[in-house]
């Protein structure tokens, strides 16, 4: 009966096809620790005695050093703008998120680009001022530069977790402190900051895995991190071996991190016993504090957002907007790449979100952390296991042929179907949290009313829950499509031959030293992300009223 | 017999039953209330007899048909029992016609829309069928509610806290309607409410749980 009772409640159909879904998002992962008990390569020696230190030195200091500073930095403007009123706070409320538009590699050539000897700040002080300062002022390129490029454009993750816990906290908690004689900065490191801290480490922890997942910012740098050398031991030398090896290792570091995040979380949760709180209420600023806070916001927003943009304009502009047709041709490839990808993704996760919604709770929470896995593993560690795995399968389809005469013809390696389903696992979890997330709103009883006129699972899905999921299919959409359009290890180490998107092509031009050519693509790219938050944000506020 | 339960027992963790060897006879037009306190069980008897969730133990007969016991489940689907929900789960993507008519789409065109202006006659909801959930009030989204889940022709109707949700004038009101339409069409009902004054309002036999 127990077995009965467990099976029942999903239909086998949904279940097939959830199994055959999580199995595909496993085997790169799986692929990868087998193929660790394999022959090591030529270079893991030399690696591993002369270099692999420095990899897990600069790793750890930027994921850690970032991780920190985006959440002091992501926590304090979401209180901001939960907390207080002052003219800019609507439009800061999104405009703050907009940093996460411009792909960090992109900040890293502008501001680099910037601060050069033929840029902006330096001609300026040189001609108006007549100063010529050592060059070691100006010096970008190194791990605080990165820091600063990786905070900057990477906290909106912190702002918005913390921004939505904050949203629902209720207004008796200030009210309270307030009445006992706490002032605002108190209350914030004594209340607000303690009991937002699962919420800031979650949108931390999401920060550090895009450190460890970025390649751009890096390699532009020159600094090296497991990222780059696992392109280096594949690019350069064509060593695979060594490369996963470099995946295993990069693993660690982010089961150091989760386990961070685990211990820093706690096993706290708070929670309202009523469900009828009256939201936070904000209060009006004036005076010194109103500039001070003011300052604060508009600078974030302008040195994560309006700086670059602008800067990239200028250079566009400078181009004269440079060869349209080319830049249309990557902006179609990307757009359709990006669109088509994130719809066969989003197709995924509404399977695997129906079938873990029927299951008990132990099946859901398994599929949605099996899912969620992708999205913790560094882009370069996936291409590697999804490397292996595709060489495996084009073994199989070659002996076929050799061996008894089936004409396969099929070459799945370096193909457009390897890419899309290197994106399908790493940002499988996005799409699912969504769709999740949309089904956690709706509840369980039109499901189980629909059941009870009649309806079979299936034909319930279609007439109810998919109509109810459409603003969570949106939104989850747009975020995968977003992630896709920014997309870089992953589509440099396994796009098919003259595959470029925006992304590649502009980290190619700006690697080359070509940034008026470079400008002209990243802000097409960035015109996309950004369009996508501003549908994002105004689309969950209209639903609100 | 319009339903027979022997010895039902369900939990929902291993650890602690929350109903156990439970035994009901209803008889066909009967109207029976579960009555008891938060956690008693009451709902979840009535989730059971829906087909919503799978029995740990016992059996369930309605109409004369087994639909659980220890070798068969019917799904929910297939039972033709009728519920209405604590917070009616009206769908809000469907006008108040397409409602009603959601559970009877194997009829024809025609017979689909007599039957739905018949229930919108019966609950006293005719000229409504345009709406949409979210423009009717709570009364109004009840008797839509019970509309729908009559219009299959349900072999048991089962009210799960039906006037929980409303303030307390209109509560008399519409208790007084909803016994009217059930007597009216001679259904057997099974009632569920932590208040013993709805069982007395529907003349129903109590039952009390705990």
């Amino acid at each position: 009966m127990q077995l009965l009772k467990k099976l029942k409640k999903s239909s086998p159909g949904w279940f097939l096809l959830t199994a055959g879904i999580i199995i595909l998002l496993l085997i790169p992962n799986l692929n990868i620790i087998i193929n660790l008990f394999g022959e090591a390569g030529e270079n893991w020696e030399h690696v591993k005695k002369y270099l692999l230190i420095n990899y897990f030195q600069n790793s750890l200091i930027l994921v850690l050093a970032t991780g920190l500073l985006a959440a002091f930095l992501g926590a304090g403007l979401a209180w901001l703008i939960a907390a207080y009123d002052f003219p800019g706070r609507n439009f800061l409320s999104w405009g703050l998120i907009l940093p996460l538009a411009i792909p960090p590699y992109i900040g890293a050539y502008v501001y680099q680009g910037m601060f050069s000897y033929t840029g902006l700040l330096q001609t300026s002080l040189r001609n108006n001022f007549q100063l010529n300062l050592s060059q070691s002022y100006f010096d970008f390129m190194n791990l605080k530069g990165a820091i600063f490029i990786y905070t900057i454009f990477l906290f909106p993750y912190v702002f918005l977790m913390t921004k939505a816990f904050l949203a629902k906290q209720s207004a008796s908690l200030l009210e309270s402190s307030r009445l006992l004689g706490k002032n605002d900065s108190t209350i914030f490191f004594k209340i607000i900051l303690p009991l937002s801290r699962g919420a800031v480490v979650a949108g931390s922890s999401l920060v550090m895995m895009e450190v460890l997942n970025d390649y751009g910012v890096v390699k532009y740098f020159g600094i090296s991190t497991f990222t780059t050398a696992i392109f280096k031991s594949w690019f350069g030398m064509g060593d695979l071996p060594t490369s996963v090896r470099l995946a295993v290792m990069a693993m660690l570091v982010i089961f150091v991190v989760l386990f961070i995040e685990k211990l820093l979380r706690g096993g706290r949760k708070y929670s309202y016993s009523s469900s009828n709180i009256r939201p936070l209420s904000r209060r009006k600023l004036e005076g010194k504090r109103k500039i001070m806070v003011q300052l604060l916001t508009y600078g974030v927003f302008f040195f994560g957002f309006l700086l670059p943009t602008i800067q990239l304009l200028y250079w566009s502009f400078l181009s004269r907007g440079g060869e349209l047709v080319e830049t249309l041709s990557f902006a179609i490839t990307s757009f359709v790449t990006g669109g088509g990808a994130a719809v066969l993704i989003l197709i995924g996760a509404v399977i695997v979100a129906t079938t873990a919604r029927m299951s008990s709770n132990f099946m859901s929470n398994l599929l949605a952390r099996i899912t969620i896995l992708g999205y913790s593993i560094p882009g370069a560690v996936i291409a590697v296991g999804i490397l292996l795995f595709m060489l495996q399968l084009d073994q199989v389809f070659s002996f076929l042929q050799t061996s008894f005469g089936i004409e396969t013809n099929i070459i799945l390696s370096s193909t457009l179907a390897m890419l899309i389903f290197a994106y399908a696992v790493r940002f499988m979890g996005i799409a699912f949290n969504s769709v999740n997330s949309g089904y956690e709103k709706i509840g369980e009883s039109y499901f189980e009313a629909s059941r009870t006129l009649g309806k079979g699972v299936t034909e319930t899905f279609f007439k109810i829950d998919l109509p109810m999921l459409k603003p969570a299919l949106m939104s989850g959409f747009l975020l995968v499509f977003i992630e896709i359009m920014k997309e870089l290890p992953l589509t440099m180490i396994l796009r098919p031959f003259n595959f470029d998107t925006l992304a590649t092509k502009a980290f190619e031009y700006a690697s080359d030293e070509m940034i008026y050519r470079a400008a002209d693509l990243s802000l097409v790219l960035i015109f996309f992300s950004a369009a996508a938050i501003y549908l994002i944000t105004h689309h969950r506020k209209r639903r609100k009223k | 017999m319009q339903l027979e339960i022997k010895d039902l027992t369900f939990a929902y963790n291993k650890k602690d039953n929350i109903v156990e060897n439970f035994n009901l006879e209803v008889q066909k037009g009967e109207i029976v209330a579960l009555v008891g306190a938060s956690g008693s069980g009451k709902s979840t008897v009535l989730r059971l007899t829906a087909g919503l969730e799978i029995p740990d133990a016992g059996e369930i007969v309605i109409a004369g048909q087994t639909v659980a016991d220890d070798h068969k489940f019917k799904a929910a689907e297939k039972r033709e029992v009728g519920m209405v929900f604590q917070d009616y789960a009206l769908f809000p993507h469907l006008s108040v016609e397409k409602n009603i008519a959601f559970g009877i789409d194997h009829l024809s065109k025609d017979k689909r829309k007599a039957r739905v202006t018949e229930l919108l006659k019966l609950v006293n909801m005719e000229g409504f069928e345009k709406r949409y959930p979210h423009q009717l009030s709570g009364g109004q989204q009840q008797r839509i509610a019970l509309a729908r889940t009559l219009a299959p022709g349900p072999e048991l109707l089962l009210l799960d806290e039906p006037f929980s949700n409303l303030d307390a004038e209109l509560k008399d009101k519409i208790r007084k309607e909803v016994n009217e339409i059930i007597k009216k069409i001679g259904i057997t009902t099974i009632l569920v409410s932590h208040d013993r004054e709805d069982a007395e309002f529907m003349q129903a036999r109590e039952i009390l749980m705990n």
